[in-house]
């Protein structure tokens, strides 16, 4: 998405929020948090409930439907939310407000914090794939190279073999990350097919190279570690189980 | 026949009985599927049909205002016409080992008695016991009435044989035009539940702040009951706001004062009356219960103020009173979300 006009500064008062349509007609949430700038997709990840009828204080916005909260300044979920809000890189020019859309590697939950070095050297060695509807992009005892960030699109999982498989999850989010096989030093293969129900695009991503950047820089390294963990347990996770 | 519901982490299979709802079939099964009404108005529940026939119970449903591509459709509403694939966008998990199993039951009502001019106490004697946690609520069907309405127990107790419930009467509610129809007693009705995530527990060990409207007291008076029953007010606070529109609707006074009696030191309970001046003999009447002027939120705003702090919120009412109550706690009590619990099913 290129640079796109998406409102004026005088129509966001202070500590308030507005939907927008930009000039390409993709609706945003503008955000004005103590005279700075923030946009974000329009509609609640949850239900798809408009976020300019939740809660916003200057600080925290809060969907009026189930209260998922946001940090405005990062779009990072806060208290019940189960995912961050996608983020457009905002700019002001006088008194015109413009928007561009974040690739998908700094839009997902497991990169955001990490050092913008540690993000280019990711970027460099992401290569982007289309699928078509129907396309296999793994499938199970695959050796677990490389991960995947989505983009655009669905990607579907379904674990077992032959006749007898059964569906396992979906990832339809901008940012989403899977395969992540590949950040693990244990699980070489896969044990899921991943397909492509409709369109997708995707980012592939070395495993390894990924590992060595992170190692080279710890403390980012150390958040993605932590920020994987919990995203393998929300997949995992069962309630009691330890 | 067979339901796959297919989640965003992964997919789980249940059997559903002809006619049974689809949401209902799911929580029998353990799978602790989204859904916040259970009765249609919510649209939390809604699922995307990918394979497969479902019948809609109740086309007119208002929580299909929520629905939007072609293909969804409410599971608190839509029994399998066939054996049915549908997909829910949230990640779903087995129910916690703790909570109470939902499931169908049936009774008969034992008793009806009216509180005001327009809420009347419903007793049901159930033919089996069930368990429930105080806060929760059942889907109840009444004989001749289409569908389920949501309503709070307002008793607490394991094993439960009878149900106590508060109905309001509401011109056109099926369900309470029923109810003040006539006299009900000896009638089957059915139930499905417990249902309901606002649910108090002693472990919490947080001081706790009801603002109930109306009917949405009932919840409260289960926590309050199991609250006192097992001493919480010994070591916890506990303020209660209740709120009606004159001291004529108000109703429970009684039990309220006998709740509080013993633990005077750290619950509070009073009575916000919205639309008149409070009587001079509602404190001579009711010593132990204070008495305000006001909507229910803005006395509890003013009653509270500096103290949220290790506070756990209940709310219950009209969808109205219970969302200007979030955001003032929210907005400007500060208190995170996830210390906020109420159950919208009006």
């Amino acid at each position: 998405m290129a640079k796109t006009l998406v409102c004026r500064v005088g129509d966001i008062p202070a500590n308030a929020m507005k939907e927008c349509e930009a000039q390409d007609g993709l609706k945003l949430l503008v955000a004005n948090a103590g005279g700075e700038f923030f946009a974000y997709q329009a509609i609640c990840p949850h239900q798809d409930v408009p976020l300019c009828e939740g809660l916003y204080d200057g600080s925290i916005l809060t969907c009026h439907m189930h209260l998922w909260q946001w940090d405005i300044r990062s779009g990072r979920p806060v208290g019940l939310a189960e995912t961050a809000l996608e983020r457009y890189d905002l700019s002001v020019e006088g008194n015109s407000i413009y928007v561009e859309s974040k690739s998908a590697l700094d839009v997902g939950e497991l990169f955001a914090g990490a050092s913008a070095a540690t993000l280019a050297k990711l970027a460099a060695l992401a290569r982007r794939e289309e699928y078509d509807q129907g396309a296999v992009i793994y499938s199970v005892g695959d050796p677990a190279d490389d991960f995947f960030v989505l983009d655009s699109g669905r990607v579907e999982f379904r674990i077992g073999r032959d006749e007898r498989t059964s569906p396992a999850g979906f990832m339809l989010r901008k940012g989403e990350v899977f395969g992540w096989a590949a950040l693990l030093d244990s699980h070489p293969r896969r044990i899921a097919d991943a397909r492509s129900v409709e369109r997708s695009t995707v980012l592939r991503i070395d495993g390894k190279q990924t590992l060595a950047a992170l190692g080279a820089d710890p403390a980012s390294g150390y958040l993605v570690m932590k920020r994987l963990s919990a995203l393998i347990a929300r997949y995992v996770a069962e309630p009691g189980a330890k | 026949m067979r339901v796959q519901l297919n989640a965003r982490n992964r997919a789980y299979e249940f059997e559903v009985e002809r006619g049974e709802k689809i949401l209902f079939a799911g929580l029998r099964a353990r799978v602790d599927l989204p859904y916040e009404c259970g009765t249609g108005t919510c649209g939390t529940c809604k699922a995307r049909l990918v394979d497969g026939r479902v019948d809609d119970g109740w086309p007119g449903a208002p929580g299909r205002k929520y629905l939007k591509g072609a293909g969804e459709f409410l599971m608190c509403q839509c029994a399998a016409a066939s054996d049915v694939t549908a997909e829910v966008s949230s990640f779903v998990y087995a129910m916690d080992p703790g909570a109470c199993p939902a499931g169908s039951a049936a009774g008969v009502v034992a008793a009806a008695r009216p509180l005001t001019h327009d809420v009347m106490a419903l007793e049901i004697e159930l033919d089996r016991p069930v368990d429930f946690d105080a806060g929760q609520f059942m889907a109840v069907t009444m004989p001749g009435v289409p569908g389920f309405r949501g309503y709070s127990m307002v008793n607490f107790e394991r094993r439960a044989c009878k149900l106590g419930f508060v109905v309001k009467k509401k011109p056109g509610g099926g369900v309470s035009e029923w109810l003040f129809g006539g006299d009900r007693r000896a009638s089957r009705v059915g139930l499905f539940g417990p249902l309901g995530r606002a649910t108090f527990h002693s472990s919490l060990g947080k001081n706790i702040l009801c603002i109930a409207g109306g009917s949405g007291i009932a919840g409260v008076m289960s926590i309050l009951a199991r609250a006192c029953e097992e001493r919480y007010f010994t070591h916890y606070r506990g303020d209660v706001f209740f709120g009606v529109r004159t001291l004529a609707d108000a109703f429970y006074l009684l039990e309220l004062a006998a709740f509080r009696r013993e633990f005077q030191d750290r619950l509070g309970i009073t009575v916000a009356l919205s639309d008149e001046d409070v009587p001079e003999r509602a404190p001579r009447d009711h010593p132990l219960l204070r008495f305000e002027n006001g909507l229910v939120h803005e006395v509890a705003k003013r009653a509270m103020q500096g103290r949220y702090q290790n506070v756990r919120a209940y709310l219950a009412g009209p969808p109205p009173a219970v969302d200007a109550a979030i955001r003032f706690l929210l907005l400007e009590a500060k208190l995170t979300a996830d210390s906020i619990r109420y159950d919208k099913f009006s």
